[in-house]
């Protein structure tokens, strides 16, 4: 298989993974949410 | 010198049983003796370390102590931007990268009295995990020659495992600190996403790039880190959060802790002596305390997709001119996982980033709801012999290159601290390795853990016959 042919198919095997984790993504789930989520964890802790 | 570790060195130090410019004399002999064959160091400051060395120890003389690593040489992977020396990043082009300011991380180990012996050997731009690099020569495993060193941080385990450096600093995107630790039978560090500054050191995927230390105890691990933790100005994703005092509890054992398993995923398509090793730490933490259980974790096969995508769409970005302009400089693997990067739809990118947060969260709280930390194999395998890196077409290295940091890159996507452990060695004689996970911002925890197995398994005294 040629270099151009593996490129394509790991590009169509990553771009259908993401579209099947992402077809439920709610409208107000943004980038800037996993910062949240660590300090969120993180004081998840420091409370038990 | 085969002996020091950073705590006892700089112990030694301050009692003035030691001197800088012995240690750090002794260091430069052994890179000379050694590093033709090991190929840890792309630059060696022999004389910037040497003045600096005489300096300490007029300092020591007049009572004057800089801080908590006064005396102890370290050396650097050759992405940290350090002002008189070249950064190459493992690439052709001996100036590559070039910062305002000195890397933060590295300024602060100079500030607590850090001596910089030099440049460490890498894969070529953080981009991959096996530690290969033609442009440099191939960093070689010190435990058995003409095997990986695991990557992209090859120099900086080479280094610390060979004792030619004390301590070192690496970076981790998919397992670039974590890959050679466990290969070369070291204690490495990815802390927490934000935890450690990122400021004047290249960037290869700014949403997955990790700044840690690498050490030959967890101890020295922890020493390194309570330098190099903490907010910085000049990184705006550095966290506020409160520096502890990591040694305060290191101690304290693992009586009572709780260290999940996971069911799934993690153990699957293991070698057999990595599956021995795994499990016999696994089992001595039960018998010094631990309670152990199993636990299905949520799907890192996702996660690691993510991460993937965000890492090729950023690190096209990075290097755009590179690629663009000097193409035929680049290894090809190298070159391939870089364009990969200019294919990738904005929007999948964007997805990725979105779904990152999501799954981030589900992770922390399905399964740290139960447990405080989570164990599991760092590589598949014991280090492979070099062909494993250089023979084949690009897509059979490449497929390689997946397997073998398919257990750490979900600890990328997630940003949580983990820690690479020495759990043993193969009948080959080459290192095997675990891997400690915790809550974010809890490296105390993680490391309490580490050191409790090491200090109980033992394996840290071992070292490799280079002399």
């Amino acid at each position: 298989m040629s270099e151009r042919m593996d490129q394509q198919v790991a590009l169509a095997r990553l771009a259908a993974a993401i579209e099947r984790a992402a077809a439920d993504l709610g409208l107000e789930e943004e980038p800037a949410r996993f910062v949240v989520a660590l300090e969120d964890g993180a004081d998840r802790e420091a409370g038990a | 010198m085969t002996d020091w570790t950073i705590d006892g060195l700089a112990a030694a130090i301050r009692e003035r049983k030691a001197s800088t410019v012995e240690v750090t004399t002794e260091c430069l002999e052994r890179i000379g003796r050694l590093d033709r064959r090991l190929r840890a160091f792309i630059t060696v400051d022999a004389e910037g370390a040497l003045a600096s060395a005489r300096a300490l120890d007029a300092d020591a003389a007049a009572g004057r102590w800089r801080g908590a690593l006064h005396g102890v040489p370290l050396a650097y992977k050759d992405l940290c931007h350090i002002r008189g020396l070249p950064t190459s990043c493992g690439t052709k082009t001996a100036e590559y990268f070039t910062a305002e300011h000195d890397a933060t991380a590295v300024s602060r180990l100079r500030a607590a009295g850090a001596i910089t012996l030099g440049k460490l050997n890498m894969t070529e731009l953080a981009l991959g995990p096996f530690g290969d690099n033609a442009h440099h020569g191939h960093a070689d495993n010190p435990w058995r020659a003409g095997h990986l060193t695991g990557g992209s941080s090859s120099g900086s385990g080479v280094a610390v495992a060979a004792a030619l450096a004390l301590g070192a600093l690496g970076t981790d995107t998919g397992g670039s600190i974590r890959l050679p630790a466990a290969c070369c039978g070291i204690v490495g560090l990815k802390p927490t996403y934000g935890r450690v500054s990122r400021a004047g050191v290249m960037p290869l995927s700014w949403s997955n790039d990790h700044v840690g230390p690498m050490a030959r105890t967890v101890r020295d691990a922890a020493r390194l880190l309570q330098v190099i933790a903490g907010r910085d100005p000049r990184d705006g994703t550095s966290s506020h959060r409160a520096v502890p005092d990591y040694a305060a509890r290191i101690d304290e054992g693992v009586s009572g802790l709780r260290v999940a398993v996971p069911e799934n995923y993690f153990f699957h398509g293991l070698d057999d002596e990595m599956t021995a090793g795994v499990r016999a730490a696994i089992r001595l933490l039960e018998t010094l305390g631990a309670r152990v259980m199993e636990l299905c974790v949520p799907d890192p096969e996702v996660m690691s997709d993510v991460c993937n995508v965000i890492a090729r769409c950023e690190s096209a970005a990075v290097h755009t001119r590179l690629v663009r302009e000097r193409p035929e400089e680049i290894q090809p693997v190298v070159r391939a996982r870089l364009e990969l990067g200019f294919r990738i739809p904005a929007h999948d990118y964007l997805q990725a980033l979105r779904l990152r947060a999501r799954l981030a969260r589900a992770f922390i709280r399905d399964v740290f709801a139960e447990t405080d930390v989570l164990v599991a194999p760092v590589v598949p395998e014991p280090a492979p012999p070099r062909a494993h890196a250089t023979e084949g077409d690009t897509s059979e290295i490449a497929a390689r290159q997946g397997r073998f940091s398919r257990l750490t890159r979900p600890f990328n996507g997630l940003g949580l601290p983990a820690l690479a452990v020495p759990c043993g060695y193969s009948r080959q004689g080459l290192p095997l390795a675990f891997q400690i996970v915790g809550r974010p911002f809890d490296e105390a925890t993680v490391l309490r853990a580490g050191h409790a197995y090491e200090q109980s398994a033992g394996w840290h005294r071992r070292r490799p016959a280079l002399d």
